[in-house]
């Protein structure tokens, strides 16, 4: 007779499990999985660059699995437009027509204007003159500096000409080596290594503490911290997140002041084409997450997404380093000994199911990240995971030839036979 | 009694919120747009939140782009009276999860075919051109970056940031790309090549450009004219690359495809237009006819 198919089920389950558990306490399975750490190890302190040629590597090198997340399966789900946040185009406007729009901005009342340029040093002197009016009697108006350290190593708000000791202003740096790299994180604060008093505001930081108490108080405490941005929204030429006024549009009065009303208006440079890469930056937003591709995102849409996540209390945590280790440990041992399992008693099908076993664990332990990465906002590092997951099967290998000489030499006990296949 | 009448003023007052439900804002319009709220109408302004009960008034040549609230942006191009409650559609909000989202990617992503290039015309094209730094009231598609011509008609065309009614061309000859030797005012936004004929000398190479009226733009594109001998040389080596059997209308595709790669587009129209004539049928001839047309702005 046929067995229902509730008992067939719970056969095949219990099959499964079986194939999982039955070498999960072995000493084999634990050695096995100490020596993927051990390779871990030992590869990662080689200190040649042996990736060099590898183009895999060289591709990945900027990845990050839950960039998957913003790229393509997250970001989706919030659509609406941030009204705390106005953008003003100041396109390619010179000083004059900077100050002009300064004023312009400053008329329609806005509770804080950021201006996201440097302004390197002195230029034409009556446009300098105007533009150094205009910030003067601008008491709201917060300014773009980069943090740099002196000859004396000291840490200093440089790059802009117009700061005096009277004037806002805030940091505009992000922790990147170079431009090519993808923007993940900033500092709310940057302090001097060595003088605690010193201390730089990001421009995000500077505008939320004019802005809004509450949310500022929630970065206060974030001195030299590297904190993870949570990208909400996105400005491409099919998807505006942010409402983007255009100078002239603003000049001509076609803007509805309601729009500013106490809101935080930025200025910059900002650009929906995608062949315009100026001022922009690579974010996890970005289309193509992996491999070659174009910056994405002005950077003042990087610091309104700034300012969205502290008005939205929206922060991401880190996971521990030691978490991520503790979870690549159960994992690979989990697998190591479903491996075990096939390698011993079913030899012929170990390659295939062992390639089936890495495609499926790859894809649920990346769903799982990106699950806990929406639901908790948390940042789990799986990458251990997956190395551990790759690199078990060979180490198997390793590990066999292994056990059978300390078998010979000090008769060690494992379920590994001299030529068992 | 009055339980009664609490609850069915609460569910006509549910009705009545849903219907008002939507918010859109005005993110950007071109031309003369107004808006009619509370039977008063005054003039479009960038920025301003409208509830459904609003209606939108787009003159001939306007254009006005909304957001819905949590929904997607959507653009009116042509004139007429739009009340709002008629784009309902556009702000509904798909509710999908990260999860199906997740799986719908890996599953697109495993069955994804690798396509081919005569299916997919663009994803293999060499035409791209490259990113650009700064940008101009004008946008010159980078696929027209280099055009090279021989005979035929296509256009110079490009795209305006600026609300504006007059554009200026200019040619350069390749010796002196300071003083043009043809400059035009134009309103449309594109100058045919055969326009040019007058001015341009085969075997010669020409830039060109074009700006909102009064302004400059320093980003010039090539304009390579050929020689006959030259184009049909090439044409030859093209329709040498063709596989035994070929069709007519086969070898037309595979010819406009490759003059395309090459950049002589006027001369790639003349092909897709022959495939598609040659087998009318066949229905991706047309549609790349029609995509190519769209592209180059070929009317």
């Amino acid at each position: 007779m046929k067995k229902p198919l509730h008992k067939r089920l719970g056969h095949g389950v219990k099959h499964a499990h079986r194939r999982v558990t039955k070498y999960l306490m072995e000493r084999d399975t634990l050695f096995a999985t100490l020596w993927v750490f051990i390779f871990i190890f030992v590869l990662g302190s080689i200190p040649l660059n042996l990736g060099i040629l590898n183009p895999v590597k060289l591709g990945l090198k900027d990845f990050d699995f839950n960039d998957l997340y913003y790229s393509k399966v997250g970001n989706k789900q919030k659509n609406d437009i941030d009204s705390n946040i106005v953008v003003v185009n100041i396109g390619r406007a010179d000083r004059e027509a900077i100050a002009m729009l300064v004023e312009k901005t400053a008329s329609m009342g806005p509770k804080v204007i950021g201006l996201d340029v440097l302004f390197d040093g002195p230029r034409d002197p009556y446009q300098d003159s105007l533009l150094r009016e205009t910030i003067n009697k601008t008491p709201n108006l917060v300014l773009a500096v980069k943090y740099l350290t002196d000859s004396s190593h000291k840490l200093i708000a440089a790059n802009n000409y117009f700061k005096n000791d009277k004037t806002l202003y805030g940091h505009v740096n992000f922790p990147t080596h170079g431009d090519k790299e993808t923007i993940r994180s900033y500092y709310p604060f940057k302090e001097d290594d060595k003088e605690h008093d010193i201390i730089i505001p990001s421009f995000t930081t500077t505008l939320l503490k004019q802005y809004n108490q509450e949310a500022y108080h929630r970065i206060e405490k974030k001195i030299n911290k590297e904190t993870i941005i949570s990208y909400s929204r996105t400005l491409t030429e099919h998807k505006k997140q942010y409402l983007v006024v255009q100078p002239e549009d603003l000049m001509m009065d076609m803007v509805d002041s309601s729009s500013f009303k106490n809101r935080i208006a930025l200025l910059a440079y900002v650009n929906d084409n995608p062949n315009d890469i100026e001022d922009k930056k690579f974010t996890p937003m970005n289309e193509k997450y992996a491999g070659k591709s174009t910056p994405d995102m002005n950077g003042i849409i990087v610091h309104a997404n700034i300012l969205s996540m502290v008005l939205e209390n929206n922060f991401i945590k880190k996971f521990p380093g030691w978490g991520n280790w503790l979870l690549a440990i159960i994992v690979c041992w989990l697998h190591m000994s479903f491996f075990i399992h096939y390698y011993l008693e079913s030899h012929i099908w170990f390659h295939l199911a062992a390639k089936i076993a890495q495609v499926l664990s790859a894809i649920f332990f990346v769903w799982l990240g990106i699950e806990i990465y929406n639901r908790y906002h948390v940042k789990v590092n799986m990458k251990y995971s997956l190395i551990t997951i790759v690199m078990a099967v060979d180490v198997i290998y390793f590990y066999e030839a292994w056990a059978t000489w300390m078998h010979k030499k000090y008769h060690y006990n494992t379920v590994f036979k001299p030529h068992h296949h | 009694m009055k339980k009664l009448l609490f609850v069915s003023l609460l569910l006509s007052s549910a009705v009545f919120v849903q219907a008002q439900g939507a918010d859109f804002l005005i993110y950007s319009f071109k031309g003369n747009v107004s808006v009619v709220e509370n039977n008063a109408e005054a003039k479009a302004k960038v920025g301003k939140l409208m509830n459904s009960s609003a209606t939108i008034k787009v003159a001939n040549g306007s254009a006005v782009t909304l957001i819905c609230n949590e929904a997607a942006m959507f653009t009116i191009t042509k004139g007429g009276t739009y009340p709002l409650r008629n784009f309902g559609d556009s702000c509904k909000v798909s509710k999908s999860s990260v999860s199906s989202n997740y799986v719908k990617y890996v599953w697109a992503q495993m069955t994804k075919s690798s396509g081919s290039p005569g299916s997919n015309r663009k994803a293999y094209m060499n035409t791209v051109g490259a990113v650009s730094r700064s940008i101009n009231n004008v946008w010159i598609d980078p696929r027209l970056d280099t055009v090279n011509y021989c005979d035929g008609d296509v256009p110079l065309s490009w795209k305006s940031y600026a609300d504006a009614e007059e554009f200026e061309f200019f040619l350069f000859s390749s010796t002196d790309i300071v003083n043009p030797i043809y400059k035009t005012t134009v309103k449309k936004h594109k100058v045919p090549v055969s326009d040019l004929l007058g001015k341009i000398k085969p075997g010669n190479t020409y830039y060109w450009t074009a700006a909102v009226k009064g302004e400059e733009n320093d980003d010039l594109k090539v304009l390579n004219y050929k020689k006959k001998e030259d184009f049909k040389s090439i044409l030859e080596t093209i329709k040498a690359q063709g596989v035994p059997f070929e069709g007519e209308a086969e070898q037309a595709y595979r010819i406009a495809f490759m003059l395309e790669d090459a950049h002589f587009l006027a001369e790639a129209h003349d092909y897709y237009e022959k495939a598609a004539t040659a087998d009318e049928a066949n229905v991706l001839y047309r549609s790349t006819l029609m995509s190519f047309r769209k592209d180059y702005e070929i009317k």
